[in-house]
């Protein structure tokens, strides 16, 4: 023993090596924190442990007092000890995981090649390691049936290895309590209660804790082999949680959305809303394909140096007034977006009547962390706004006498106050609108040159969340031909009329909004890669209620 | 020897004996209850210590330490819940005691929640047992009629309750962690321990479980004799008279006072009376089913915890079952499978895919279709079982697959041996 150790926590030994443990942790809790892997099917960290599965057995060949221990541990219930020492890979623990494995596929189908958890499944995963390769099983398994028991999620029971974590997922995190364990021995299964389908809005989140192909999105099921996925880390942009996602794509086909551990925003969790909006991203009918020009009142299809060229003489030719000028934008831009659409104005025009819808929203409040993940700000970058300080409201007065103005020059970045009438109709007298957005919409009927924007699966950026935690998007797939990433159009407008910027990427902007911009100082772009980081300085938010969550 | 010891049965055994709460008393009953509020909770434990009286449960656990163990100044409340489950096959010894001469039993239990400072005991009771459950209702509501439960009874300012709690007929439920679930109102499935019911146990407060037998077993240790008296009745460490539930083949079953250096063989041949029919002993189960079972040659044997153990066997509940040459081995193990795959509860995986391909082992042999590799499989899976799962119902239902294939092979044989 040394006299004292570098930790700073006690440590106990897996396999040889020194692993750290909060009093109070059990050997697999402290294992997989560390990233060495022990074989495991009902334990999950965020939910009760129940040790049933039997797969996790370790041999403890020093409590922490010279003795072993009789038999084989399971990791997930035995609490860590100072000078213990777990061995995970010598024969006897091959052999225990041998036999449960034999076990757990005695009544388990063997249709990897229909089952859609191919390829992400645990059991599978162990068998191969662990199994004999031939089963001594030589009568009719159990069958249990198939079971449609929610909108998002399709239960095939004779896949289940009654591990039981769909069941403590509903009494334990969502509280909803609507699925549970039937049966006893080797009938035991799983199923809603009294044949009522579930309605709890994470679903998703039940596929994506069963360790086999018992629980399965509808979603994705079917589409495509989980192996030929490529995966990119994200940020939903459903609402303004700012859950971390990955997004996993196939040929420029984006399949599903998967929740990323991220302890500080989502934990392990993402609701079936959110899981949706991959739907959006492979939207193609209504997506702006190349810039647009008016040409004798009609929109007709230019190339993106003919657009440039055109703002650039309209504008030349207005010399517009600071109060001339106007920018509106939606909070579902980026915060370098934001960023650049200010700086234009403010660079080239002086002027700084900018403007995003704010409207009020709810946080729900729950004694179920994942009840509070779904707000009524269906926006992903409000905190963004707030801490550029760009502010309004389709009914503020500082909007109203903006809109009052001769107006010369519109910028409209997204799809803000689209319903606001009176604010279109005023902003159609405008001399000269551009329109930079991903998808059709009423904007265009009225704007005199349409640059096509990009969506934030196919770019880079930043967003912040309602925490003021500033999170980023990775490029997943590649973007319609002849669109731009939204910083780039902007930052390209801003050489056009006059004033020379080089930004090479995303990151670089931010890198500038981080020196220009007092909220942001002090972040670097590599810091907010991994887990997001929070602002340094707050801004308040006036237009959050906080409302009690009804399960 | 011959005789009973009378001790627990001292009231069953007398013909005029009522079972009413003026029957009870007479017979000196209350009178340690009387004692024990006299002394401090802390004296009665470390009397029960040293009567060394070992949990008649199974399990063997010296009763004294496990109240011992109870965790003190947690700021909750304490329960004592007494296991009426007694669902292993061929026990038979609690219902006696309930249906029979319940206040002995109650009169236990309400010294052992003074002893652990309880002030609501509950009795599990198998649902099965619909005259025992009726006994104790009719027992409670004679105390509290008599002020001996509810307020301040005999005036120790002890305030102590009762609830008689029927259970669903869960074999799995006698386990002492499910027995909680289960009185909590959940599925009766068996906790991961640590932590132990001393610790975190009936809604997550301290908690003792102990066998209908061990609490009767306390107006004597806590009586005029003591815990002295208690462990003169049998060898070192297996102190006091226990229940033997004698079945099967002999020609007197039933449920016999015994001390503890009583051999077994006088217990098949002079309690028992013998084998039934004239005819020659095989084997006996010697503590319910899930003990591993022995042969005829086996059973001169004094039948207490540590002999048996020394066998490699155990007491258990002292269930004794005795089968006779013509028994057929392998249907009776079949009975037995069959048995364990009705009552797993499923939540674990060697226990509860185990026990069902056992049975389906078993059910190939007296099919006609057994062979040396399936023998060779039937103990692997035993084996397999055995000591990894959550409770200690996998090692209950691999202990007599093993010990029947290692102790009987030749009969297993027979099924598929071309002649």
């Amino acid at each position: 023993m040394p006299l004292f150790n570098e930790f700073s926590m006690p440590v106990f030994h897996i396999d040889g090596e020194p692993v750290e443990y909060e009093p109070g942790e059990k050997i697999l809790s402290a294992a997989l924190r560390c990233g060495k892997i022990i074989p495991h099917y009902c334990y999950h960290p965020g939910m009760s442990v129940v040790a049933t599965c039997r797969m996790c057995l370790v041999d403890v060949v020093d409590l922490g007092n010279g003795r072993p221990a009789p038999k084989l541990q399971t990791a997930c219930s035995m609490d860590a000890a100072e000078g213990m020492k777990v061995e995970t890979l010598n024969p006897k623990v091959e052999e225990g995981r041998k036999l449960v494995n034999e076990f757990l596929l005695v009544n388990h189908p063997l249709d990897c090649p229909i089952c859609d958890q191919s390829g992400e499944c645990t059991l599978q995963d162990y068998a191969f390691e662990y199994g004999s390769g031939k089963s001594e099983m030589d009568y009719s398994k159990r069958v249990n049936g198939w079971r449609d028991i929610g909108t998002f999620v399709a239960l095939e029971r004779n896949r289940c290895i009654q591990c039981s974590r769909c069941d403590r997922f509903t009494r334990e995190i969502t509280g909803t309590n609507e699925f549970g364990m039937f049966n006893r021995g080797h009938e035991l299964t799983v199923d809603t209660y009294s044949d009522r389908p579930m309605t709890n809005k994470f679903q998703g989140n039940m596929a994506d804790i069963c360790p086999v192909g018992a629980i399965t999105e509808k979603e994705f099921r079917f589409k495509r082999r989980a192996w030929k996925l490529k995966k990119n880390r994200s940020i939903c942009t459903g609402c303004s949680t700012g859950c971390n996602i990955t997004i996993e794509h196939d040929r420029n086909e984006i399949f599903r959305l998967k929740p990323h551990e991220n302890q500080n925003v989502n934990k392990w969790w993402l609701c079936d809303e959110g899981r949706l909006t991959y739907r959006m991203m492979n939207e193609r009918k209504t997506r702006i394909h190349q810039p647009l020009g008016r040409v004798d009142g009609k929109l007709e299809a230019i190339s993106w140096e003919e657009a440039y060229a055109a703002i650039a003489e309209r504008v030349g030719d207005m010399s517009p007034l600071p109060e001339e000028v106007l920018a509106l934008t939606d909070t579902h831009a980026s915060n370098e977006e934001l960023f650049l659409l200010q700086k234009l104005l403010k660079d080239i025009f002086s002027a700084e009547n900018i403007f995003c819808p704010l409207p009020k929203w709810e946080q729900s409040e729950s004694e179920f962390f994942i009840n509070t993940l779904i707000t009524t700000d269906k926006t992903p970058n409000r905190a963004g706004a707030l801490a550029l300080k760009i502010k309004g409201d389709a009914t503020s007065a500082k909007l109203k006498k903006a809109i009052e103005a001769e107006l010369k020059v519109v910028f409209v970045l997204g799809n803000p106050f689209e319903a606001e009438v009176e604010v279109l109709e005023k902003i159609k007298k405008a001399q000269l609108v551009v329109h930079l957005g991903t998808f059709h919409n009423s904007w265009n009927d009225i704007a005199d040159v349409v640059l096509p924007g990009q969506y934030y699966s196919e770019k880079e950026g930043t967003f912040t969340n309602k925490d003021q935690r500033v999170q980023a998007t990775e490029v997943a797939v590649q973007a319609l031909r002849r669109t731009r990433p939204e910083w780039r159009i902007l930052a390209d407008l801003s050489s056009a009329l006059g004033q020379e910027s080089s930004y090479g990427s995303s990151a670089d902007v931010f890198n500038v909004m981080t020196k220009q911009v007092k909220a942001f100082s002090g972040l670097s772009y590599a810091e907010i890669c991994g887990s997001g980081k929070e602002l340094t300085q707050r801004t308040k938010d006036s237009g959050m209620k906080v409302v009690k969550a009804q399960t | 020897m011959t005789e009973e010891t009378l001790v627990l049965f001292k009231n069953i055994r007398n013909p005029k004996y009522d079972k009413s709460l003026a029957a009870y008393k007479n017979s000196g009953g209350f009178k340690s209850l009387k004692k024990v509020f006299g002394m401090k909770p802390e004296e009665v434990v470390q009397e029960v210590k040293e009567s060394g009286i070992r949990g008649r449960g199974g399990a063997g656990f010296p009763t004294g330490l496990k109240w011992g163990f109870m965790a003190k100044g947690t700021g909750k409340p304490s329960y004592l819940v007494a296991n009426a489950d007694e669902s292993e096959p061929g026990t038979c010894k609690d219902r006696e005691l309930m249906l029979k001469d319940p206040h002995m039993f109650l009169e236990g239990l309400m010294i052992g929640c003074y002893a652990i400072g309880c002030h609501h005991g509950y009795v599990y009771v198998r649902g099965e047992y619909f005259a025992s459950i009726k006994s104790l209702n009719v027992a409670v509501d004679e105390l509290y009629a008599d002020g001996l439960l509810g307020s301040d009874p005999l005036g120790s300012g002890f305030n102590l309750d009762i609830t008689i709690h029927t259970g669903a007929g869960a074999y799995i439920c006698g386990e002492e962690s499910a027995l909680l679930d289960s009185l909590e109102g959940k599925r009766g499935h068996p906790r991961v321990k640590p932590p132990f019911p001393a610790v975190s146990g009936f809604n997550g407060c301290p908690t003792s479980v102990n066998n209908v037998e061990t609490l009767a077993c306390m107006p004597f240790i806590l009586g005029d004799n003591g815990a002295e008296a208690f462990k003169s009745f049998g060898p070192q460490n297996n102190s006091g008279t226990h229940l033997v539930s004698l079945s099967g083949h002999v020609n007197r079953p039933g449920v016999y006072e015994l001390r503890m250096d009583v051999n077994m063989k006088d217990i098949i041949y002079e309690f028992g009376g013998g084998i039934s029919n004239g005819k020659k002993l095989k084997g006996v189960i010697p503590g319910g089913s899930s003990s591993p079972v022995m042969t005829a040659d086996e059973v001169d044997v004094l039948y207490n915890f540590d002999d048996l153990a020394k066998k490699g066997t155990m007491m258990g509940s002292a269930a004794l079952i005795v089968f006779d040459e013509d028994t057929d081995v392998v249907k009776l193990l079949h009975r037995i499978t069959r048995f364990y795959a009705h009552e797993s509860c499923g939540q674990c995986t060697p226990c509860r895919e185990g026990t069902h391909w056992s049975r389906q082992i078993v059910r190939d042999f007296l099919n006609g279709n057994g062979s040396d590799e399936k023998l060779e499989r039937l103990n692997r899976v035993g084996g397999n079982m055995m000591g990894t799962t959550l409770c200690a119902l996998g090692d209950a239902a691999a202990m007599p697959i093993q010990s029947f294939v290692k102790k009987f092979p030749e009969e297993f044989r027979k099924y598929y041996a071309t002649v």
